[in-house]
């Protein structure tokens, strides 16, 4: 079914423009690389439109003249309870009108692409079906790289096993960034956690993992964090993460983003900041001479980003670490049988038209929280009641400000400065742009409305809040992975406080008016109309989204609790380190790289040590 | 286990009583690297573990065999090993090591078994080929169902596993009437000089003490038997072997003198083969009859030094066998063959007639036993002795200097002719437990020509035919 009745509705697409008649195409492409249950929601949904369409005019979108469009859009958008909808199906329309947008404004090409250092890199149709290795990592991301690199480094024959393909910043270069987006993140970037509101949550898939598609800023693991690791839960290796950490930050050449490519939404939010007098200052990342593509989130262009796959995982190619590409493990191998109880064995895998099997006496799951549960459960390892919950995911929700001067906020570092003053309530601001379309911030109106947003996106900045939450989510499923997060109430207080502290920024920075977001108030001009907004809005009103999925095999001292001993081995097998996000015992309360990466670092130091 | 061969069967201790040995043959494909050839393999391997195999458990096993890869390899010396998992690990692994223009390689690969697809998943082996550590290529080997199937399923054997020195265990546990004996006899082969210790336990009917004594005896290829007894002497009990008065045999070893020292001797065993058992393994077990005979190593190998009257025999691998007796005393008659047919076979045959009341109006009793290619025929000695209630059993004609066997079963038969020239014999007196006494007429030099044939559409063919020229050790025993 074409989506170009649609599309023209929601863009009031009146023949003036070009772009907007490639926009259903693009989405077309968009929903192929999405999850079966979200196309076909989407496209039951566009389907709805249309019917009432039909039954009001007697024709359906695509035969309507664009007056007769927006008088449908306005009808439909004058029922409250049809625009969270209504707001679902714009998020991929945005996405490919962004794009579409995007190329006709074409920016200038920017300089000579650095080259990547190389990779040992093996498809799996041309990996033996039968191979050996001393230790297998599963998942290529930040946990996995760094795993991978240790063990190497101790002499051992490592594989590591990554289901995404690699991509290289020159072809990053080359192509728009959706076309990238599709294929760098899972189910398209539409993975969405089930609960109330719905989260969104997309994570990487690539050699690299999210580090490839993440935003490169780098926090260093919070000292009250670590504490509450080692003394509370059990994690002792949390009292050597200073020097892991240091390592980590080595690797990926971690320093405070410069001034000068910042731009203006970072500069905003300083400017703001400085105004109410709060702790501002430009984001320590992993970009070194980043020249501010504003494109972290489909792959860096420039490969200023140094992401694992420019960093860890070329080191650990040349302690002799291979990599294959597109195997997804299909289950972890166990020898039930062995004296002193089961142990792994190594791991089937399987891509398209191939498998292997690699025996080794050392496992080393790094698939990510989301992928990691799933695994162990269809590995026959899933037996910890604790297994798969205890997630935590740093809720984030954005808002944006819209100023007299254009912004361009797409001309900068896509996160650039970080505003601290609530860190204590748990609540860290971040500003943060994206290429048209790609923000997690859904622009307000239908129609003409939106596309008066949509043109008018360069004065608009935007930032983006998460709160540290309660491990107040579950990873479900076997084959699939189902993600099931309510947001604690407390959570809740805190999610709607911070969208008050950033709006309360944008206003001190100049902002006209701040777009909050909530579909039925999305616009306010002053700060204490915002706050009679937020004190009759529900958390379920706002567009939630989420990063940062941790701790659903956490490690931890608690044999009930923790599914992981403290050292990373996983409970009830031998031979199986856990050595990602799953295993961080709960929230980092930061962006989660570093933590991720030093964790890894301590568990497979711990193995070799003993 | 318990070494005390009256309580069970007679091994290691701690192994299991019977091992696993199977064949099978696998085709397939080979890539290498460096070449854009598909060559085909063929992958024959016998393979055996030490146990039986534990299907719900990893079994270990050895393999050892054939590999033929096209225009590159043909190695009949492959060797490695198995591990046989198909429930607990789901996986039968197979690391086999050969040579290949002139480099050692390893093919390493598994077949994963599926529950989804059993037949496929335990079927097919995908291996990677490893020269050092290092991957030279990938292939695939199947196994064939159509025309491999059945030869696999028949292969299966499942033989005891055994250790030749628990059956040096005395047996004789205080009871009148009985006799022991040791006995060991040898070929050497760069002299053609026969060797024969016999070590013998009495414990006398009467109730009288036991006693131990013996004798050995040479029969040199160019001069006369020379022989001399040792004992009695007061027997005292023993864990292992035999030992009086200086004279002992212990697992691995024969040593002793005769004669104040006329003659002397020091020689290692080396045991090459399974235990034979000539009578059947019950009656060895459980002395059931009157008396019985067995082999703790069908052939073993002797190095070492046999003096006799200032002539020294040095021994280099020189073949034999050791071999038990246990019983109420000597057969009324009896003939007895040890054979060794070279390349591991093996034919020992003991015919006798009892001094039972009622038994010694039977025909000799033909226990025969063929070790052949690792196989024992008939596979049963009761086969051989009684056959089917007395028909088609093995018949004896016991004379000298001639005697011969004549047995056949279904499709095999044999004939076997023992010659004793008389200028190769020992004749010597036999004492029962009970004071009896017998004459028995031995030589290691004997002469045996044994015919195997096979029936084959309409004819016996010959399958193996064997002239044993000297080398042959027999007894004939009468009263």
């Amino acid at each position: 079914m074409s989506l170009s009745g649609l599309t023209a509705a929601l863009l009031a697409d009146d023949g003036t423009a070009d772009w907007p008649r490639r926009v259903p195409a693009r989405l077309d492409t968009v929903l192929a690389s999405m999850p079966l249950a979200a196309r076909a929601g989407l496209r039951a949904a566009a389907r709805g439109v249309d019917i009432y369409a039909a039954v009001r005019t007697g024709r359906t979108l695509g035969a309507l003249t664009p007056a007769e469009r927006e008088s449908v859009l306005e009808d439909l958008a004058a029922r409250p309870g049809l625009l969270p909808l209504l707001d679902a199906l714009k998020v991929p329309v945005l996405l490919a009108a962004g794009t579409e947008r995007l190329l006709e404004h074409a920016p200038a090409p920017r300089g000579p692409v650095r080259h990547d250092p190389p990779l040992d890199l093996t498809p799996l149709y041309a990996w033996p079906a039968r191979s050996t290795a001393d230790a297998v990592v599963i998942g290529s991301g930040a946990g996995g790289a760094m795993a991978a690199r240790t063990l190497a480094r101790a002499g051992l024959r490592v594989v590591v096993l990554e289901e995404g393909e690699h991509h290289s910043t020159e072809s990053f270069g080359e192509r728009p960034p959706l076309d990238r987006f599709n294929e760098l993140y899972r189910d398209g970037g539409a993975t969405v956690a089930v609960g109330s509101p719905p989260l969104l949550l997309p994570v990487g898939r690539a050699v690299g993992g999210t580090t490839v598609v993440n935003s490169g800023t780098c926090y260093r693991t919070p000292a009250h964090v670590l504490t509450h690791w080692s003394r509370d839960l059990g994690f002792t290796l949390a009292d050597g993460f200073d020097r892991h950490l240091d390592e980590a930050e080595r690797s990926l050449r971690v320093a405070t983003q410069p001034m000068d490519v910042l731009g203006a939404n970072g500069r905003i939010a300083l400017a703001g900041a400085h105004a109410l007098d709060w702790r501002a200052a430009p984001l320590r990342r992993n970009a070194p001479g980043c020249q501010g593509s504003c494109q972290c989130v489909a792959g860096c262009p420039t490969g200023a980003k140094q992401s694992v796959q420019l960093s860890v995982l070329p080191e650990a190619c040349a302690a002799g670490a291979r990599i294959v590409t597109g195997a997804r493990v299909e289950r972890i191998l166990v020898d039930a049988d062995r004296p002193k109880g089961p142990r792994a064995a190594g791991v089937r895998a399987r891509g398209q038209d191939a498998e292997c099997e690699i025996l080794a006496p050392l496992v080393v799951v790094a698939a990510g929280a989301l992928q990691s549960p799933p695994l162990l459960r269809r590995s026959g390892l899933g037996r910890h009641p604790r297994l798969g919950r205890n997630l935590s995911v740093h809720p984030a929700t954005s808002v944006a400000g819209r100023f007299a001067e254009p912004v361009t906020a797409w001309e900068g570092v896509l996160q650039s400065v970080g505003v601290e003053e609530h860190r204590a309530d748990g609540i860290l601001i971040e500003a943060t742009a994206a290429p048209p379309g790609m923000s997690s911030f859904v622009l307000p109106g239908l129609g003409a409305e939106l596309r008066r947003e949509l043109d008018g996106a360069d004065r608009l900045a935007t930032l983006g809040a998460m709160i540290a939450d309660r491990p107040s989510g579950r990873v479900l499923g076997r084959d699939r992975t189902l993600v099931r997060y309510d947001v604690d109430r407390r959570d809740a207080g805190r999610l709607v406080r911070a969208l008050r502290a950033m709006g309360e920024l944008l206003f001190a920075a100049g902002a006209e008016e701040v777009l909050t977001g909530i579909p039925d108030t999305p616009r306010v001009r002053s700060l204490a109309e915002l706050d009679a907004v937020l004190a009759g809005t529900s958390v379920s009103r706002l567009h939630l989204s989420a990063y940062h999925p941790t701790g659903t095999v956490a490690a931890g001292h608690d044999l009930q609790r923790c599914p992981c001993d403290p050292l990373g081995r996983l409970r009830g097998v031998r031979g199986v380190l856990v050595a990602d996000a799953s295993a961080l015992p709960s929230c980092p309360q930061v962006n989660p790289q570093l933590s991720i990466m030093a964790q890894a670092l301590a568990i497979t130091e711990a193995f070799l040590d003993a | 286990m318990s070494a005390d061969p009256t309580s069970g069967p007679a091994t290691s201790s701690g192994s299991p009583a019977r091992g696993t040995v199977f064949r099978e043959s696998m085709l397939g494909s080979l890539r290498l690297d460096d070449d854009d050839r598909t060559r085909r393999v063929r992958l024959d391997l016998t393979v055996s573990a030490d146990r039986l195999l534990r299907p719900f458990g990893t079994t270990m096993a050895r393999a050892t065999g054939r590999i033929r890869v096209t225009g590159w390899s043909d190695d009949p010396h492959a060797e490695g090993d198995l591990e046989i998992s198909p429930l607990a690990r789901r996986r039968i692994r197979y690391r086999i090591t050969f040579t290949a223009d002139g480099r050692r390689l390893t093919l390493d690969g598994w077949k994963s078994v599926s529950p989804r697809r059993p037949v496929t998943s335990m079927t097919v082996l995908p291996y990677t080929l490893y020269e050092d550590g290092v991957r030279l290529g990938a292939g695939t080997l199947r196994f064939p169902l159509g025309t491999q199937l059945f030869p696999f399923l028949t292969s299966f054997r499942f033989p005891r596993r055994e250790n030749p020195g628990a059956f040096l265990t005395p047996r004789w546990r205080g009871e009148p009437g009985r006799t022991e004996v040791w006995y060991t006899t040898v070929t050497d082969p760069d002299t053609g000089t026969g060797l024969w210790l016999h070590h013998e336990l009495t414990s006398p009917a009467d109730g009288s003490p036991p006693y131990a004594h013996g004798w050995a005896a040479v029969f040199p290829k160019d001069g006369p038997v020379r022989h001399a007894r040792f004992g009695p002497a007061a027997w005292s009990a023993q864990e292992s072997g035999f030992s009086t008065d200086g004279i002992a045999v212990r697992p691995g070893s024969l040593s002793g003198s005769a004669e104040d020292g006329a003659l002397r001797w020091d020689i290692a065993e080396r045991p090459a083969g399974e235990p034979l058992f000539t009578f059947p393994r019950w009656s060895w077990r459980r002395l059931l009859l009157p008396a019985a005979q067995m082999l703790p190593a069908a052939r073993s190998c002797y190095d070492g030094s046999f003096t006799h009257d200032g002539t020294t025999l040095t021994l280099t691998s020189a073949t034999g066998a050791s071999a038990r007796i246990y019983g109420h005393g000597n057969a009324r008659r009896w003939a007895w063959l040890h054979a060794d047919l070279g390349g591991g076979d093996v034919l020992e045959i003991v015919s006798a007639v009892s001094t039972r009341p009622g038994l010694r109006r039977l025909p000799p009793l033909t226990f025969f036993q063929l070790r052949r290619h690792g196989r024992t025929w008939p596979r049963r000695p009761e086969r051989s002795a009684v056959g089917w209630a007395g028909l088609c059993r093995f018949r004896t004609d016991i004379g000298l200097p001639t005697w011969t066997v004549t047995g056949r079963t279904a499709l095999r038969r044999i004939r076997v002719e023992v010659t004793q020239p008389a200028d190769r014999v020992l004749a010597l007196d036999y004492t029962d437990p009970d004071g009896g006494h017998a004459t028995c007429r031995n030589s290691e030099r004997a002469d045996a020509h044994v015919r195997l044939e096979r029936w084959w559409f309409g004819g016996w063919r010959t399958e193996a035919e064997w002239e044993l020229d000297g080398t042959a050790h027999a007894e004939v025993g009468s009263r």
